[in-house]
């Protein structure tokens, strides 16, 4: 019995110096080397990455910075908690946010969803008014767009209409597939010059009608509605264009030194005294946002006064490319 | 005994049933018939665009024809009696259309793959090349990418990106490569470190048509799908010299079909060329300072580069326009082919039948599909090449833009502007007929490369949910769609 075991590891020994020859090759080229203690490398992880959201500080809260715990979303930017149905879980986070200003917030759906089953879905989002290709100011504007060009795979199920969630004003939007028998209600409202949106969709409408019940629960702050979030009390006022004319007594512009050719939009907080506070890069690379952020830290504006008083100002600026013209959907090329 | 018999029963049903319940949908495979629906196609000889086949204008089929015939020609390093010399020093095969091949040449993978033949076929030496793990003879042709350098004891280097192709094979050991002798980069160190990715090759029916879209046209799609509810962002590559928006490869890295060719020649099979124009070292080799031996340079002994326009073509035909095809480099020929080459046709039919195909059709635009794989961009630019190229309907299947896929597919391979986890949305023409899916080849089920869209950081986790919310038969109706194209 020993012998045979003993035969077995000659042969197996063999083998693998087979093995081992068969990839016999030089291991010395170029930019490699052959230890079998090295590290690896972790496996489904973006390490390289490329024109990607960052700020000035960790500390202060970003539009991307919320949280699905337990069944709560928490997004502290937006003041925002929402308690969702227990049996209802995020399993995969969002992208970052896009160089539009388009944000994944979270993606809910039912804990127990497997292929072919998905009973429905809460996707949601914000967009950056400031930096948005849709002709639209505001949360309302933003889905009155939408309906008014919605694809003919769908048909409207509720035109757009002020409702009260949780206490504050969103507008909510229904429409359906009848070819996929889906069902889609967006509600809507504006937050610090974000339009904030539910997009829940499903199969079942009185599942909808739960989860759209179930939001009375959500809490959200005072100035949440459709047509006029804009920050405010203990928050900076979110203003467009802030960065115009004589708003801006000193600035320096920063020297991109690589030709990029990307969008770079920045939201900046504006503290009482006319100085950057926080600087926040929606998409940006690296180099980009360090150049952008020395400059901006040079730049001072008039303070802003607000009832007598001076308060803090959030606004946008784009750098790289300069803003797109937003384009009206009659002109929109793409057929079916 | 009854309860015994019951369980038995129950035991039996969930064997047959619980599985074809769960295999409702699936992948109706390749489809048969005719090769890109095309009357008249075949695997060797795919058809030119429409007015390209009417040879209008004058000329232009020939060229066509002179570019498929150099996409098929076999390379060699010196010796070739044909002249096509200027293969490697390192290479991944040795024949544009080894690799573009499915379902005709100007595919992708194809059934068989050559790379994994190449000991037997003689195209490298088996004392000095082994076949890398990851290749199979059923598999996809692939090429690899080390994301990061290494560092001396063999660990990858996350400071160090590296992303660079690193060719499979090296001509030492051929009797036409003299005394060359290059080692294989350490694939099996690569893989043990998880340092490594693949890409399989695009398919470049249509490519003129997508080579002719005007940035305008694109742009105005993007600002017309941003107020998708689908969680869908995009943005776009650009060339880095004009600044305008590149439009080829699996993350739009390349601008132009020369372009395109041009890298492919010197980074895929060796060949130096007017647009790269030195034989090309492994990306560690050349950083590090070391770059490819002496011995190893100039192999096909005419000097560089070595793809040239022909000043002097000798051309038996007495036909000027073969004449005058014959001048051009292989790069410009194969870029010519490329761009008169004709879209695939979808079928109306096959498979599932119309009512099938059509359903999946509206339900691919309903659940949010179309919103990235735009079904058509309308080109409203005007084509000075040939008639068919101008002011046509693309249907790519494809917004050319590129977005973030998330931590399931990401490669960590950045190119131009597109990060490691943002690729180029793959135009679905054709796709009926293809067998690898996805940038590096993983599956060839259609339904397996659909639920890889959805993992977290992917812009197409909510489509891929509102998919899994359809009924079996509407998903049916989608793949025999999918397959259709």
């Amino acid at each position: 019995m020993q012998i045979n075991f003993t035969r077995y590891l000659v042969l197996l020994g063999f083998s693998l110096a087979l093995l081992a020859s068969a990839q016999g090759a030089p291991q010395s080229g170029g930019d490699f080397s052959s230890n079998p203690d090295a590290k690896k490398l972790p496996t489904n992880t973006i390490l390289v990455k490329g024109a990607w959201s960052s700020a000035s500080d960790s500390a202060t809260p970003l539009p991307e910075t919320g949280k699905v715990a337990q069944n709560v979303y928490t997004n502290p930017y937006f003041g925002l908690t929402y308690s969702f149905s227990p049996d209802w879980t995020e399993k995969y986070s969002g992208p970052p946010p896009s160089d539009s200003g388009y944000y994944v917030l979270a993606q809910i759906r039912p804990a127990n969803t497997s292929k072919g089953t998905s009973r429905g879905s809460i996707l949601i989002t914000a967009q950056d008014l400031f930096f948005t290709l849709t002709p639209a100011t505001s949360a309302l504007e933003l889905v009155n767009f939408t309906t008014a060009n919605l694809s003919t795979d769908y048909q409207v199920e509720q035109p757009p209409a002020e409702v009260r969630i949780a206490g504050h004003s969103f507008v909510r939007f229904s429409y359906v597939s009848p070819v996929a028998q889906l069902h889609w209600t967006v509600l809507a409202t504006q937050i610090r010059c974000h339009a904030v949106q539910f997009v829940v969709t499903s199969r079942e409408t009185n599942l909808i009608e739960t989860v759209i019940q179930e939001m009375n629960r959500m809490s959200l702050p005072n100035d949440a509605n459709p047509t006029s979030g804009m920050g405010g009390s203990d928050l900076p006022v979110c203003i467009k264009d802030y960065v115009t004319g004589e708003n801006v007594t000193e600035r320096v512009d920063p020297i991109l030194t690589e030709r990029r050719f990307n969008p770079v939009p920045v939201r900046i907080v504006i503290d009482k005294e006319g100085k950057v506070k926080h600087i926040h890069f929606l998409s940006a690379f690296p180099e980009q946002a360090a150049v952008v952020t020395d400059a901006l830290w040079q730049w001072r504006f008039k303070p802003y006064i607000l009832d007598g008083h001076p308060v803090e100002v959030e606004t946008g600026i784009m750098f790289g490319r300069p803003p797109r013209a937003t384009t009206p959907r009659t002109t929109r090329v793409a057929t079916e | 005994m009854k309860i015994v018999k019951l369980g038995l029963i129950l035991a039996i049903l969930a064997a047959f049933i619980v599985p074809a319940i769960v295999r409702a949908q699936s992948d109706p495979g390749v489809r048969p018939g005719a090769i890109n629906g095309q009357s008249g196609a075949t695997a060797t000889n795919p058809l030119p665009l429409p007015s390209v086949l009417q040879n209008n204008p004058a000329g232009s089929l020939e060229f066509f024809q002179n570019g498929l015939t150099r996409f098929q020609a076999v390379e060699s390093v010196s010796n070739s009696p044909t002249g096509n010399n200027g293969l490697g020093p390192r290479f991944n095969l040795n024949q544009c259309s080894g690799c573009h091949s499915q379902p005709s040449i100007g595919g992708s993978s194809p059934a068989s793959n050559l790379e994994f033949q190449v000991i037997a076929n003689g195209v490298v030496s088996g004392s000095t090349n082994s076949i890398p793990s990851f290749l199979s003879s059923n598999g996809p042709t692939r090429e690899a990418r080390f994301p990061f350098f290494f560092n001396s004891n063999g660990s990858p280097n996350t400071n160090a990106p590296n992303g660079g192709v690193e060719d499979l094979f090296t001509v030492s050991g051929r009797s036409d490569a003299g005394n060359c002798s290059l080692p294989q980069p350490s694939f099996s160190t690569a893989q043990q470190t998880n340092n490594i990715i693949f890409r399989i090759p695009t398919p470049v029916f249509g490519a003129g048509l997508i080579e002719n879209i005007d940035d305008s046209t694109l742009l105005a799609n993007h600002s017309a799908q941003a107020s998708n509810n689908f969680g869908i962002g995009g943005t776009f590559n650009h060339n880095g010299n004009d600044g305008t928006i590149a439009r080829f490869g699996w993350k739009a890295q390349n601008k132009s079909l020369v372009l395109f060719s041009g890298e492919a020649y010197n980074v895929e099979m060796g060949i130096s060329n007017e647009i790269f124009g030195q034989d090309r070292p492994l990306p560690g080799e050349d950083q590090l300072g070391s770059g490819l031996p002496s011995s190893c340079l100039n192999l096909s002994g005419t000097g560089y580069p070595e793809d040239i326009t022909n000043f002097s073509p000798t051309v038996s035909s007495s036909d000027s326009f073969a004449q005058n095809a014959s001048i051009n480099s292989d790069v410009v020929a194969f870029a010519e082919f490329m761009r008169m080459l004709a879209p695939p046709i979808p079928s109306s039919t096959t498979p599932g039948g119309a009512t099938s195909i059509s359903n999946g059709r509206a339900l691919f635009n309903s659940i949010g599909c179309a919103t990235c794989h735009t079904p058509t961009i309308n080109s409203t630019q005007p084509s000075n090449i040939t008639s068919s190229l101008g002011r046509s309907p693309v249907s790519a299947f494809s917004d050319i833009e590129i977005h973030h896929m998330g931590t399931g597919l990401t490669d960590n391979v950045s190119q131009g502007g597109a990060g490691g986890d943002q690729f180029r949305t793959a135009p679905l023409w054709g796709l009926g007929q293809r067998i690898f899916f996805l940038h590096d080849g993983r599956t060839s089920n259609l339904l397996s490369a659909i639920e890889a869209h959805q993992s977290s950081g992917s812009e197409a986790t909510q489509v891929e949910e509102n998919f899994d919310a359809l009924s079996p038969s509407q998903q049916q109706d989608l793949l025999n769609f999918l397959r259709s194209l």
